[in-house]
């Protein structure tokens, strides 16, 4: 075969492929997820609980705690590393996965009155400034790599973040907000801080996974930080370990009121 | 040979040198040998008999006043490892290195310099490799006596890289933080217009002191950790954890959760794969090729997900076998979708090898000299495609492998072009071996408890990763929890080959060189 009758057939396959998958790009947030695709959060049936602790011991990210005001057994999201021991070994059967995947939660920075209507203010105005579209820089603050490729796969054609105006960006200058990962390591410290501080006025910051939300398994070791708020301030946690594309994009649309 | 017929050759040349040596869990040889002979007993091994260093690492034993070092040596053919141990006297706190002869050695020894304050006489540079500028002098914390969560003061200091000088020589900087969404590394290309004369990489920014973790924890916890070691490797790091475990508790899995393990791995490594072909074409701007491995890739994930719930195979394993049945009942979709899968790649592979714009950006860009490759022991498919032909699940056979068929594909190039072949012949064989493990499943248990390990006890799991051979040690302290975890992951040794591969080649070139090895930082920085 001619070298030219050889492109004409190769360029006649590729066309076959892209007429063959047109569009693959899943409605989400619009059209929900499919129930029970994911394991999502563990829950406690308080009912059935007998606080026999076995959960609490064992938990690998300690994230199972004794609310000793109310004698209830609870679980923090932020450190939750999805592993599912915790329903193993419930001699009672009283923690269930479910496969809620929607945690991203709004963090609370301060409880004082005055600050609290200068945050309102501020968060107008990021709204209004920032409008609906968003770029975004992303740092790796020493993460395992699972919450860096689920980012990743935001961009990809299944999910498809541009269609919604959000975009990342390769500067953190030319970024509206922060999306870290990983528990602020000590080696990554400084350089998170610079970044932070480069990305101009007004900014969000959102923790993604566990690492980013409070340590998740490394926390307490002489090279890690609980959780990069401890570095930066943080405006939005996004629990997992790590959280599936959907579960960041809810995040992302949370941080900026497209999401209530 | 086997690992007997070893030993009676090392005692036959060198009987005067060993002051103890046993065989444990069938093929780990430990030989005890003073400090002052390690470096001939180690040329011997490494150049004489061929065996590669796989791992050398060192303990704090200062309860028996000193620390000790373990050389380990694969010996391929017989799928037996020779590890040379050697006590390293406390207050002298000197070794003697062997990185001159032995060059797989030189990374070891500084992360041993860096962790345990141990000083190897003679090493060639001994740069902070591990410890950044920040960290002060004098503080080790892979020693007992240093608290887990002590956090030493910040000082200042700032990191020096080798220097290249000539006219028209200058150096590009770049990272940690990258322009792309990617692990943190830094990288010093020095350079003359656009060719590369040397790059320099400063990694460990992400270092979480992950074996200093699992230090004093029980063995449940630290397989949480061992699977997040690296994030897209769960399943093999998770492995070769459970298999050292496993061989301390004495203990055989199932046969059925054998099987289940060979399909979640070689699940992960046609994943990894996909998305490492797929960043090979993105890098050099094939757009379309691009987004059809995307595609696959995605499949793949909903593979995983339609079988465990988890896109990273997270608590799939567990001690003694695996969580549960994920298999049963899916038979018939999972090999609907492997079907897919492959004729969908077949199709794609029909596109991109006939695409001569493609082929000019990857022939010869990259090549990884076969020599170097051996002397550092690179590992994975960056190994294969520089004409070496190791494979763990065919040299140190675990889990179901010994008992299915697949090829180990092996390209002679060492180019951009090799790996990508490679990478894409190792995905046809993942999915021939899922469909074989589909179609043999047996019957039985999912996992066998294991009991309160044995104090006192060693022993090695080893794992072929999507990325390469995968050496983790194990030894159990006196109350059956982790005295010490060493885990060296395929990046570990791949990283300075990949140094070596991108000289010569044009500064545009080396994205598409690194998406070649796909190196994880996370699993070299621990």
């Amino acid at each position: 075969m001619r070298n030219s009758e050889k492109i004409e057939v190769t360029m006649f396959k590729m066309l076959k492929k892209i007429i063959k998958y047109p569009r693959l790009t899943q409605d989400y947030p619009n059209k929900p997820l499919k129930s029970g695709m994911f394991i999502g959060k563990p829950e406690i049936d308080q009912t059935k609980c007998t606080l026999c602790e076995e959960c609490i011991s064992r938990c690998p990210s300690e994230a199972i705690i004794m609310d000793s005001s109310d004698h209830t057994i609870d679980i923090n999201y932020g450190s939750c590393i999805f592993c599912t021991l915790c329903e193993e070994v419930c001699p009672e059967g009283a923690i269930a996965m479910t496969d809620k995947i929607e945690l991203a939660e709004k963090e609370i920075r301060s409880s004082d009155q005055s600050n609290e209507l200068i945050e309102s203010q501020l968060q107008a105005k990021i709204k209004k400034v920032l409008g609906r579209s968003l770029a975004i820089r992303e740092v790796d603050s020493g993460s395992c790599n699972g919450c860096d490729y689920e980012i990743n796969a935001l961009n990809n054609s299944i999910n498809d973040i541009e269609r919604l105006g959000i975009h990342f960006v390769a500067s953190p200058r030319h970024a509206d907000m922060l999306l870290v990962t990983g528990c602020a390591v000590r080696n990554m410290e400084s350089a998170l801080i610079k970044t932070y501080e480069a990305v101009p006025d007004p900014k969000l910051v959102v923790a993604v996974g566990a690492c980013a939300c409070s340590g998740g398994i490394f926390k307490d070791s002489y090279a890690t930080s609980n959780g990069i708020g401890t570095v930066i301030p943080v405006d939005v946690c996004i629990p997992g370990c790590p959280p599936q594309p959907q579960a960041i994009l809810y995040g992302i649309l949370k941080a900026i009121d497209r999401i209530r | 040979m086997s690992l007997r017929d070893l030993n009676a050759k090392i005692e036959a040349g060198f009987l005067k040198f060993i002051k103890n040596s046993k065989i444990l869990n069938g093929n780990e040889l430990y030989i005890e040998i003073n400090q002052d002979n390690i470096p001939e007993l180690g040329v011997y091994l490494n150049i004489d008999l061929g065996c590669s260093l796989v791992s050398l690492f060192a303990t704090d034993e200062r309860e028996f006043n000193h620390y000790r070092l373990y050389y380990s040596f694969a010996e391929r053919q017989s799928g037996s490892l020779i590890i040379l141990t050697s006590v390293v006297d406390q207050n002298s706190s000197t070794f003697m290195s062997i990185s001159t002869t032995v060059h797989a050695a030189a990374r070891y020894e500084q992360e041993i310099h860096d962790l345990f304050g141990l000083i190897p006489i003679g090493h060639p540079n001994l740069k902070r490799l591990v410890l950044h500028g920040n960290w002060p002098e004098d503080n080790f914390p892979l020693r007992k006596d240093f608290p887990l969560s002590h956090k030493p003061q910040t000082v200042d200091c700032i990191s020096e890289f080798t220097k290249i000088k000539g006219e028209g020589v200058f150096e590009i900087p770049v990272g940690p933080v990258h322009a792309g969404i990617i692990e943190p590394g830094h990288f010093r290309f020095s350079v003359a217009g656009e060719p590369i004369f040397n790059l320099e990489a400063q990694l460990y920014f992400v270092h979480k002191g992950i074996e200093k973790l699992c230090e004093g924890n029980n063995p449940e916890k630290c397989y949480y950790i061992s699977e997040r070691i690296s994030g897209d490797e769960t399943i093999a790091n998770s492995l070769a954890y459970c298999q050292a475990i496993e061989k301390i508790a004495g203990i055989n899995i199932p046969e059925k959760a054998e099987y289940i393990r060979v399909l979640f791995a070689e699940l992960e490594r046609m994943t990894s794969h996909f998305g490492d072909l797929a960043g090979i074409c993105i890098d050099v701007a094939y757009g379309f090729a691009g987004s059809q491995f995307n595609m696959l890739r995605a499949w793949s994930y909903g593979m995983a997900t339609q079988l465990c719930g988890m896109r990273f195979l997270r608590s799939v394993n567990r001690l003694g076998g695996v969580r549960k049945d994920f298999i049963s009942g899916k038979e018939k979709s999972l090999l609907e979708q492997l079907n897919k899968i492959q004729k969908e790649l077949e199709d794609t592979v029909d596109i991109i090898i006939n695409s001569s714009m493609f082929n000019d950006r990857i022939e010869n860009t990259g090549i990884l000299d076969t020599k170097i490759a051996f002397d550092l022991n690179a590992v994975g498919p960056a190994a294969r495609a520089s004409g070496i032909a190791n494979d763990m699940r065919k040299q140190f056979p675990y889990a179901a492998y010994p008992k299915l068929k697949f090829k180990v594909p092996v390209y002679t190039d060492g180019d951009v072009n090799s790996r990508m072949k490679v990478k894409i012949k190792e995905v046809f064989e993942s999915i021939n071996l899922m469909r074989q493990v589909i179609e043999n499943m047996p019957a039985g248990k999912d996992f066998e408890r294991l009991g309160p390990l044995h104090p006192h006890k060693e022993a090695f799991g080893i794992t072929e990763s999507p990325r390469g051979e995968n050496v983790h040690w194990v030894m159990t302290d006196n109350n059956g929890n982790i005295f010490r975890y060493k885990i060296r992951t395929p990046s570990f040794c791949n990283w300075p080959a990949l140094c070596y591969a991108v000289a010569g080649n044009i500064v545009p070139d080396f994205p598409l060189i690194n998406k070649s090895f796909n190196l994880s930082y996370a699993g070299n920085d621990l």
